[in-house]
């Protein structure tokens, strides 16, 4: 997995709402249609490390079979940094596209 | 990162579990629902998540400092390695806490005594001020003020913000209950302004008070206010009968008031006549605050002129010239601390080598312990620990050790300074200023972390750098360890010998102070009782001196009694000390200053009281004190340096300055030491009995009994029931306390000389027992082989006293470089005494003898099949 792209995942997650941990594993898991295969346990470190940075918040709530759990929501500096992020990839993404496809390039 | 995750980071691991739990349980429920087998379902969810543990592991790293946790560990690990060694703990806390607490002892008394400021407000400008004269070429600092120069310096000094003299004494307090004398300082205006400490209650002195024809004051110390009225407030405008003259009390001083070294119970005005002030009779103490931005040297410079003016104007111009007398200003804290500073410098020296001799055995002890350990360290390299890591767990475990050894150390201070202050050695200065304050505690620290680094460096620079961890399987005897560990007996038998000739120069010096004869004989059997006759109780002198013969009537006739006299200042009470210029006839020339001779005023029968020996000649009559006969005693050296025999002094002439008539010269006492046993005796004339104040002498057995001191009470007060008794005392305890500096600087320095030697021979007899302990195998096979064990022995006793015999040249060496620091404390004996050099190296032959021997017969008488076979 690319690095960083894991905490942008995140953070489109929870754009949704607030998840737990379990919920935002699959729900990347799917979103990519199984493209990215993550062992989930890597996710609650950089879930961790993004709410030591502020961008997400956490607190306990009760999930839907009724279990306490650790719930997860986007912070407004959370909301910043993926626009900010988002943009950046895209940005990486069409430079990689233009080397990739140089000829698409010369006839646009 | 930041400290409070890292203190909530046990509680954020438990989060993280309950978090990675909830995972597992909620994906096994998923899996079950598509139809798994619950145990199956639990695995596949797990599988799913990943190493939960490792997880947990990286986001606690997220959360710690890595190398405060492993100092943590290593702390704990070392507290655990204390508790499970008791043997090797012991031994290293009880040497930590002896050195430490010694050093940080002498250290809280230095610090009290030297470093911390005197307790007056800005007391960086306070300064003595005082004479510099010059009489036959010898140069004395500290001569003091004259009335005169009182008077024109409060006038006309620029370089003083403000200015005062003072001189103790003592007061009688008559009126309630029986007579009290007591400690009292006599002080003009400007003293209390001066030190700058307020009145608990009431005023200072004003300037009305110490002009003569005023109504008298008096300021009393907090503790006899306590005393006496019972810290009663209303006290202020009560009027007490002080000399039999009625004072108004004005005002109370704080507790712990101390005016520079005395504690007086009360303060009485100085009072100077507006006129006529005579250039004699140096006897006021001044003390002055400097203005701010002024140094000593100008202000010396500023006072110099005004004593020159004043010389001109008063004629005492003579009296300046001949003593070539100059201002002398010297900081307050001089005056207060006085020369203590050499013996506490000397004692902190001693005590640190000491130090120094703990860290030695330690890192010897911590070296042994280490090599001990040498496999468990091979092994944790081979598993991937690197080399800072054990390097770091050493040195942690030095730390802890000498942090413990530390706080033990501290506890033995404390107590040692309360033992030192109950002891209440009368040559310590600011005594009960003495306490451990943060410095202290700090300065206990930095010896605790400084000794842990000494001797931890030892063990890691042994073996906690890399290339140095291997392994011990097999290996016989490390050289280099050995190396290691004979260098350090070295360094110990030379400390141990630096310090064994100190306290040897001190011992030469005690004994040589007590074979000094004094000049007089059996001072425990000498009572003393200070009296003094007021004016108001007695006007006329010729009154007062036949009160005093009464007294002493009274006093020869108590059951005991061998003889009893009376003297203006027996011979060590330095605070009745008196000089007097002298002219000899035909040896003084005209119109000269004469030299200062110390003078006495003694009684008849004085000298046989004292067990002084008449020289030649006689003792006074009580004619010659009846009928004012011109004559006079002198001491033996006065009749040497002028007439050459004692004998020739006799019949000869000699007088006190130009104006008095000629007195014959009667008899010729000897020698008294009088300023202590450690001076030289001054030349000194003896007049006849008079004055008002007297030291009462009375030689009896029986002195110093409360029975004894009963009876000399009764019969004074048989002669008048009004005179208090002051300074009631044995000579014995006078002439102590002028052995007591040394009695104390050798006590200390013997226990450090001892703590010095006994560490050395341990530190011998540890390496010695070691290295036969390593190499056991080796013996055995040599006497199986027919080595004689006598010639194994001696192989072993000729390495302890090889390096004894290094130890003690190269303690020479630094005992030859450092003697200078303690010839200021010597008597009797010079720094480089071979005798004591000679005697040092003696003791610590035989102790590394003794310390070799026992090691090497055991290793001598090893019996080889036994060894051999349980190796």
């Amino acid at each position: 997995m690319v690095q960083g792209t894991l905490d942008m995942l995140v953070l489109k997650t929870l754009v949704l709402g607030p998840a737990h941990g379990q919920t935002i594993a699959h729900a990347i898991e799917q979103g990519s249609e199984d493209v990215l295969q993550v062992e989930h346990g890597s996710l609650y470190p950089a879930l961790f490390r993004l709410r030591n940075r502020g961008w997400i918040a956490a607190f306990w709530g009760t999930s839907e079979n009724n279990r306490k759990a650790r719930y997860y929501r986007l912070t407004p500096e959370g909301k910043r940094q993926l626009a900010a992020q988002t943009s950046r990839w895209e940005e990486v993404v069409r430079a990689i596209g233009r080397i990739l496809n140089p000829v698409t390039e010369k006839r646009g | 990162m930041n400290w409070r995750r890292f203190f909530r980071r046990g509680e954020t691991d438990r989060e993280q579990r309950e978090e990675l739990d909830f995972y597992v349980d909620v994906t096994a429920e998923e899996y079950i629902e598509r139809g798994m087998e619950p145990d199956e379902a639990r695995a596949a969810a797990r599988r799913k998540l990943g190493n939960a543990i490792q997880i947990r592991e990286e986001v606690y790293r997220m959360n710690t400092f890595t190398f405060l946790e492993g100092l943590l560990r290593d702390a704990r690990h070392a507290a655990r390695m204390i508790r499970t060694k008791p043997g090797f703990s012991a031994a290293v806390l009880l040497s930590l806490a002896l050195g430490i607490g010694a050093n940080t002892a002498i250290f809280s008394v230095l610090n009290a005594v030297l470093i911390r400021p005197l307790p007056y407000p800005g007391s960086e400008a306070l300064v003595g001020v005082y004479n510099k004269i010059v009489i036959q070429g010898q140069i004395f600092e500290d001569a003091a003020l004259s009335p005169g120069m009182y008077a024109a310096s409060k006038e006309s000094a620029r370089a003083f913000e403000s200015f005062g003299v003072w001189s103790p004494g003592a007061a009688t307090v008559t009126g309630s209950g029986d007579p009290e004398q007591l400690v009292a300082v006599t002080a003009t205006q400007g003293v209390l302004p001066t030190l700058g400490v307020p009145a608990y209650i009431g005023r200072w002195f004003s300037n009305e008070d110490d002009s003569p024809g005023s109504p008298e004051t008096v300021i009393l110390s907090y503790g006899y206010w306590q005393r006496k009225f019972g810290g009663d407030r209303g006290v202020l405008g009560r009027t007490m009968v002080i000399d039999f003259v009625p004072h108004q009390v004005v005002g109370v001083m704080p507790r712990n008031f101390r005016l520079v070294d005395v504690a007086p119970d009360m303060l009485l005005p100085q009072r100077f006549p507006k006129i006529g002030l005579g250039p004699e009779e140096f006897s006021y103490n001044g003390i002055a605050r400097l203005k701010p931005g002024v140094a000593i040297a100008p202000a010396d410079q500023d006072l110099a002129r005004v004593w020159k003016i004043w010389a001109e104007m008063e004629g005492g111009g003579e009296t300046l010239q001949a003593f070539h007398i100059t201002p002398n200003l010297r900081p307050l804290k001089k005056d207060v601390v006085g020369d203590v500073g050499s013996v506490l410098g000397v004692l902190m020296g001693a005590l640190g080598l000491v130090l120094l001799l703990v860290c030695a055995n330690v890192a010897n002890l911590v070296l042994v312990r280490a090599q001990s350990r040498q496999q468990e360290f091979a092994i944790r390299a081979a598993l991937g620990a690197g080399w800072g890591r054990i390097a770091r767990e050493l040195l942690v475990e030095s730390l802890t050790l000498g942090v413990a050894g530390g706080a033990l150390g501290v506890a033995l201070a404390y107590a040692g300074l309360r033992v030192l202050i109950a002891q209440g050695p009368t040559s310590l200065p600011r005594l009960d200023e003495i306490s451990m304050d943060g410095t202290a505690l700090g300065f206990a620290l930095v010896c605790s972390v400084g000794t842990s680094l000494l001797f931890g460096l030892a063990a890691v620079l042994r073996f906690g750098i890399p290339g140095r961890i291997q392994s011990a399987r097999g290996a016989t005897q490390g050289v280099k360890q050995l190396r290691a560990q004979n260098g350090l007996v070295v360094v110990q038998v030379a400390l141990a010998f630096v310090l064994l000739v100190a306290s040897g120069l001190m011992m030469r010096s005690s004994f040589a102070l007590r074979a000094v004869r004094p000049g007089f004989t059996h001072p425990e059997w000498i009572q003393t009782v200070r009296l003094r006759i007021p004016e108001a109780l007695t006007a006329d002198t010729e009154q007062v001196i036949r009160t005093q013969s009464e007294i002493l009537r009274s006093l020869s006739s108590i059951p005991g009694v061998t003889a009893a006299g009376f003297a203006s200042g027996l011979p060590m009470e330095l605070e009745y000390h008196n000089g007097f210029p002298i002219d000899v006839e035909g040896r003084t020339a005209v119109g000269k200053v004469s030299p200062n001779r110390a003078a006495k005023r003694i009684s008849p029968g004085l000298l046989a009281a004292q067990g002084t020996r008449l020289v030649a000649g006689r003792d006074f009559t009580w004619e010659d004190v009846r009928d004012h006969h011109g004559v006079v005693l002198v001491s033996e050296n006065m009749a040497r340096e002028n007439w050459g025999e004692p004998r020739n002094a006799l019949q000869k002439r000699i007088r006190q300055g130009k104006d008095s008539p000629w007195l014959e010269v009667v008899g010729v006492a000897e020698d008294v030491h009088a300023y202590g046993v450690n001076q030289p005796a001054p030349a000194t004339v003896y007049f006849r009995a008079g004055g008002r104040s007297a030291t009462f002498a009375i030689r009896s057995e029986r002195a110093g009994t409360e029975a004894f001191v009963r009876d000399v009470a009764n019969a004074i007060h048989a002669v008048n029931p009004n005179l208090p008794l002051a300074k009631v005392r044995t000579l014995n305890d006078v002439y102590r306390g002028s052995l007591a500096r040394t009695s104390f600087t050798l006590v200390l320095l013997g226990i450090a000389g001892g703590m010095a030697l006994t560490l050395a021979i341990v530190g011998v007899y540890g390496v010695l027992a070691y290295a036969a302990a390593q190499r056991r195998r080796e013996v055995s096979i040599r006497v199986a082989l027919g080595a004689e064990p006598n010639a194994l022995k001696w192989w072993f006793v000729r390495k302890g006293l090889l390096l004894n015999s290094i130890g003690a040249a190269g303690g020479l060496v630094l005992a030859v470089g450092l003697s200078r620091w303690v010839a200021s404390l010597l008597f009797g004996v010079t720094p480089l005494d071979p005798l004591t050099y000679v005697a040092s190296g003696a003791v610590i032959f035989a102790a590394a003898m003794a310390a070799s021997y026992i090691p090497a017969r055991r290793a001598a008488s090893v019996d080889p099949m036994e060894t051999l076979r349980s190796e």
